[in-house]
């Protein structure tokens, strides 16, 4: 007889070794929930910044639930030997009811010990690179576009032509030819004997008796052929007039020109013994760049860390998915609470020993959800490294993009040891300064609008080179004690441009303008004593030409108001006087 | 400790006829496709120990096919992108993207989704086919495979011969 078993549907011993397997996995889970959550938070943060991201550690509450995460360091993909930010500690309290219905929302966000812009022990591994532009290296090209050398004064006497020999072989030129033409004119002057005979002459005509209306016509018509060669002489007087006046101008002109020659070359020496100007282009971003960059970090952090974040948070079904990770989907209806909020949040930044709070609300990547802006606040003054500070700002990532304003004003922050550059072949540091900063930056669609002012005053740069052109510019920043620089902000989110503009490049051009001939001031003494001396000889010979010119022009102007005199001579009356005496005592006596 | 061990594999191995080997294969599938911090794969590990599913071929199947989804995560993604990415589906998927329990499920996930759907449509071919392989392997290759010397070599250990004499 077979004896048969009737097996039951469920199979017991499976159902312990579920609730085993299940108890094993959470008990695991439980013991190692901080790691699974620090791998969790480096991949995901990583996959959101574009490369890596690292955590000390992780401590989790339970009661109330909170997060702790311990030594944050954030890869900067376009740097990776650079972390863009770094997180001391930054603790949060989340509500259990919203992460039950699947919501992570912060209460409250705490993160301390927040520095930007700081070197990594190893470089980061970056995920995407970036194409913006290596700033650094862009600086090096332009560094090795400055490297000139500066020409010598021999160098200079030989390209400059100088202008003073010229003057002087013109002034002479001038002389002789003026002189000529004066000879030609002086010939045809009356003498002065002959305005002496024309006055007999005029007396004589006008004087003597006249006995008939006959003589009185012939005396009228030699009256009028002496005028014919008053006239013609007198054209020549006021002829000659001008030709001494024409002299006159050439020679003081020339005079003139004599003794601006020397000055006129020195100046041109000097302009030639500058550096070229396309190499003094933009030396505001050359020196200062990489340090305003750096500030410009703490400026726009909101923007340069946050918004790309939370832009990549919100873009991740339209972008390619990671290998293996695949993609997450919202699917969120219009006026559903976002899935992601930090309530509130203090960000504790640390500039030295001074610390910074910037108070958030509303950090989340989906504004439209919320219906509010993510805003920022931060105010202190009288700390230790500036008189007062002032920034606020708002940032909303909505349908049509990333919308975003921000104004600072920053007064009287004391900056000490700053480095400009240190490149071996030149070396600088701002050793102190007093900076005041405002401005204003705006992100419409993904791209920065913005203007800076950085005002520097009581300026002291410490500089040093061994080459040549290191040399001198670091003597011209050593004599640099106040810049005003204007910086427009520009770009994609994702890479800001800075553009600086100051009056340092003409600044500097002075200063190593007048290192330069500082150089060479023996010389140009020397030089300007030659100079000096060729045209004082030169003017002491034209001098004397320039008086007697004068005295001409007084004895023409006499030649020509005598003349006008004998012109004025007339006959008529006189005549008609003395023939109507005649008449009468003709008639009276009978 | 290794009786234990072995009893309680004897019990989950006792079921070995071939429609028990073949839903094993299946449910393996499903685990091995899909991600597998998933809650549906709790829920095919309940199904795989509380019915009568062979585990052996139920973990020989999840080894497998996790190594087959690595090559085919892009075609699950691209399946499931597509259908959640579906103007018709919206409605369905804002309905459940608001209820908590449908959210646990990860279903927006595209190779999730991708992959218990690639899963699903590939179960009665994997079942029937397995079901198919499993008759043949008992008829003509079983006796030719336990001969190879590297079986031998594992059916001499200590722990096999437990298990063997359990199973009697």
């Amino acid at each position: 007889m077979t004896k048969q078993l009737r097996q039951s549907t469920i199979r017991w011993p499976g159902v312990g070794a579920f609730f085993i397997i299940i108890g094993l996995l959470v008990g695991f889970s439980f013991l190692l929930l901080d790691t699974i959550i620090k791998w969790t938070l480096e991949s995901s943060l990583g996959t959101l910044n574009r490369a890596e991201v690292n955590i000390a550690s992780v401590e989790h509450g339970w009661v109330p639930l909170s997060l702790t995460v311990s030594g944050v360091q954030v890869t900067d993909p376009a740097q990776p030997e650079n972390n863009r930010v770094v997180v001391g500690e930054l603790r949060g309290d989340l509500d259990l009811g919203e992460l039950l219905v699947g919501r992570v929302i912060f209460d409250q966000v705490n993160a301390t010990g927040i520095r930007v812009n700081q070197p990594r022990q190893s470089p980061g591994e970056v995920y995407t690179k970036l194409s913006k532009d290596e700033v650094s290296k862009a600086a090096g090209e332009r560094w090795e576009a400055l490297k000139m050398e500066l020409p010598s004064m021999d160098e200079v006497m030989a390209q400059v032509e100088l202008q003073t020999d010229t003057v002087i072989e013109r002034a002479k030129s001038n002389l002789d030819e003026q002189k000529q033409q004066l000879k030609q004119t002086r010939e045809a002057l009356p003498s002065s004997e002959q305005l002496a005979e024309y006055e007999t002459k005029v007396k004589e005509l006008l004087e003597g008796d006249i006995e008939s209306a006959t003589e009185l016509a012939e005396r009228r018509e030699q009256l009028e052929e002496l005028k014919a060669k008053f006239r013609a002489d007198r054209d020549s007087v006021k002829a000659f007039k001008t030709q001494v006046e024409t002299a006159k101008n050439v020679v003081q002109s020339d005079i003139s020109a004599l003794r601006k020659a020397p000055e006129e070359d020195l100046a041109k020496i000097k302009s030639f013994m500058s550096f070229d100007a396309t190499g003094l282009e933009n030396i505001t971003a050359l020196i200062f760049g990489e340090q305003i960059r750096s500030w410009s970090k703490y400026v726009l952090l909101a923007y340069e860390q946050l918004a790309p974040m939370m832009q990549r948070a919100d873009d991740t079904a339209e972008e390619g998915p990671l290998r293996s990770e695949g993609v997450w989907f919202t699917f969120m209806e219009a006026n559903a609470p976002p899935e992601f909020l930090v309530r509130n949040a203090v960000t504790e930044f640390a500039f030295g020993e001074t610390i910074l709070d910037v108070n958030w609300q509303n950090i989340t990547h989906q504004h439209t959800q919320l219906g509010q802006p993510t805003t920022f606040q931060a105010r202190a003054d009288n700390s230790a490294i500036w008189d007062s500070f002032n920034l606020t700002g708002e940032m909303a990532l909505k349908d049509n993009g990333f919308d975003a304003r921000q104004q600072w004003q920053l007064k009287g922050a004391k900056l000490n040891d700053i480095g400009l550059s240190d490149r071996a072949e030149f070396m600088a540091t701002m050793a102190a300064t007093l900076l005041d900063s405002e401005g204003s930056v705006a992100v419409r669609n993904g791209l920065l609008d913005g203007d800076a002012s950085v005002r520097l005053a009581e300026l002291k740069i410490n500089a040093s080179g061994d080459s040549r052109w290191a040399e001198l510019l670091s003597q011209a920043l050593g004599k640099l004690n106040r810049l005003d620089i204007r910086t427009e902000i520009g770009g994609e989110l994702t890479a800001p441009t800075l553009s600086l503009n100051s009056d340092l490049d003409r600044q500097l051009g002075d200063a190593l303008r007048s290192t330069a001939t500082d150089a060479a001031q023996t010389k140009l003494a020397k030089l300007q004593q030659d100079l000096t001396a060729q045209v004082n000889a030169v003017i002491a010979e034209q001098s004397p030409e320039l008086a007697g010119l004068v005295d001409l022009e007084g004895l023409a102007s006499s030649k020509d108001a005598k003349l006008e005199d004998l012109l004025k001579s007339q006959l008529e009356d006189k005549l008609k006087d003395k023939l109507k005496d005649r008449l009468l005592k003709k008639i009276g006596g009978g | 400790m290794l009786t234990l061990l072995a009893k309680l594999l004897k019990a989950l191995n006792s079921e070995t006829g071939a429609w028990a080997l073949a839903f094993a294969f299946v449910l393996g599938m499903m685990v091995g496709f899909t991600p597998f911090w998933r809650v549906h794969n709790i829920l095919i590990l309940l199904f795989a120990l509380i019915f009568r599913i062979n585990l052996s071929a139920f973990i020989v199947s999840i080894l497998i096919c996790t190594g087959i989804a690595y090559l085919l995560d892009p075609v699950f993604h691209s399946v499931g992108s597509a259908w959640l990415s579906s103007e018709s589906w919206r409605g369905v998927w804002e309905a459940m993207y608001s209820s908590p329990w449908w959210r646990i499920t990860q279903f927006h996930h595209s190779i999730t989704l991708g992959s218990i759907v690639i899963s699903l449509a590939l179960a009665p071919l994997v079942a029937v086919g397995s079901y198919f392989i499993v008759v043949n392997y008992r008829l003509r290759i079983q006796k030719w495979f336990l001969k190879l010397k590297i079986v031998q070599a594992l059916r001499a250990n200590k722990f096999w011969a437990i298990y063997s004499d359990l199973r009697g």
